[in-house]
């Protein structure tokens, strides 16, 4: 890896810390519901960048916003793992398999539907162990990913665009 | 260039979404009786309880005699009943509420889900 490309990487992580820790801010009124801004991050990463930087800079999110916020190892910690990793190696799977079919909006759906299929799968394994704890979540939760996936991946595609005419005033300029 | 306006699989995976969301809460809700139970009582003492989504007829005998009560496809009823005014029989199906037999001493309450039964709250 080069070091242009480590630094991105920090770049982009730093992005997403921030974006993580100005949501831990925002009051929800549902268990495990969040915004899910972070993910914006993630989605441009996969977009410019590919899976594996996608997943260091998710990794490094967790791993520093949760020391951050004061959750590290903590029950939300894991959620937020597990969320996060599937939802980043679910998207770069998607991207991989159908590649450009999928925009950043339907990237960022994808996402966050396997985000909250994961955090819930693990809820229920290590936590909770009722199923209809779960279940009553479930549809608020699958409601709330699709709301706040399609506005994340429709500010992603904002971000994607704006980045790239950026680069090409770079390039032509 | 790479693929940056909103594609078609993307409004197709947005309305299986949308689908998604509004299916769950139609399924969650119907398979949400499991959590309610049905509770039988006799003399004042509970003696069953019974997940209401499971078919099934108890016979108990009571203060003067036995009692049946039937549940069947999310109702419970009480199907025979030692007394003579046989008003327990006459309540028919029920979903929440109870039944009460007076002479035979038998109340059965159907008890709603319990939402409450899950942590108060884990952030991620």
């Amino acid at each position: 890896m080069q070091s242009a490309d480590k630094y991105r990487i920090a770049l982009l992580a730093s992005y997403a810390i921030a974006l993580h820790g100005l949501e831990a801010l925002v009051p929800s009124p549902i268990p495990w519901l969040r915004l899910g801004l972070s993910n914006i991050i993630t989605v441009i990463t996969l977009f410019f960048y590919g899976i594996r930087p996608a997943l260091m800079v998710t990794m490094v999110r967790i791993v520093l916003g949760s020391l951050l916020l004061g959750t590290f190892l903590g029950p939300a910690f894991f959620l937020s793992l597990s969320g996060g990793l599937a939802g980043t190696v679910s998207m770069g799977i998607v991207m991989t398999l159908f590649p450009g079919s999928f925009g950043p909006l339907g990237i960022s759906l994808i996402g966050a539907l396997f985000h909250n299929i994961a955090q819930l799968s693990v809820a229920y394994l290590l936590f909770v162990g009722k199923i209809e704890a779960i279940l009553v979540v479930l549809p608020f939760l699958l409601a709330a990913g699709t709301v706040t996936g399609a506005c994340n991946g429709i500010a992603a595609r904002y971000l994607v665009r704006e980045i790239e005419a950026a680069h090409q005033k770079k390039e032509n300029g | 260039m790479r693929h940056n306006n909103i594609t078609l699989a993307d409004k197709v995976l947005l309305s299986i979404c949308i689908f998604l969301s509004f299916y769950s809460f139609v399924y969650v809700k119907e398979a949400m009786p499991k959590g309610s139970e049905v509770r039988i009582e006799v003399d004042g003492k509970l003696k069953y309880t019974l997940p209401l989504n499971a078919d099934r007829t108890v016979e108990l005998s009571g203060v003067i005699g036995r009692t049946t009560i039937e549940i069947k496809r999310g109702k419970v009823r009480i199907k025979d009943a030692p007394c003579t005014n046989k008003i327990c029989i006459h309540e028919g199906w029920i979903e929440r509420g109870s039944i009460v037999c007076l002479p035979n001493k038998v109340v059965v309450t159907v008890s709603g889900p319990d939402k409450n039964k899950g942590p108060d709250a884990i952030s991620g």
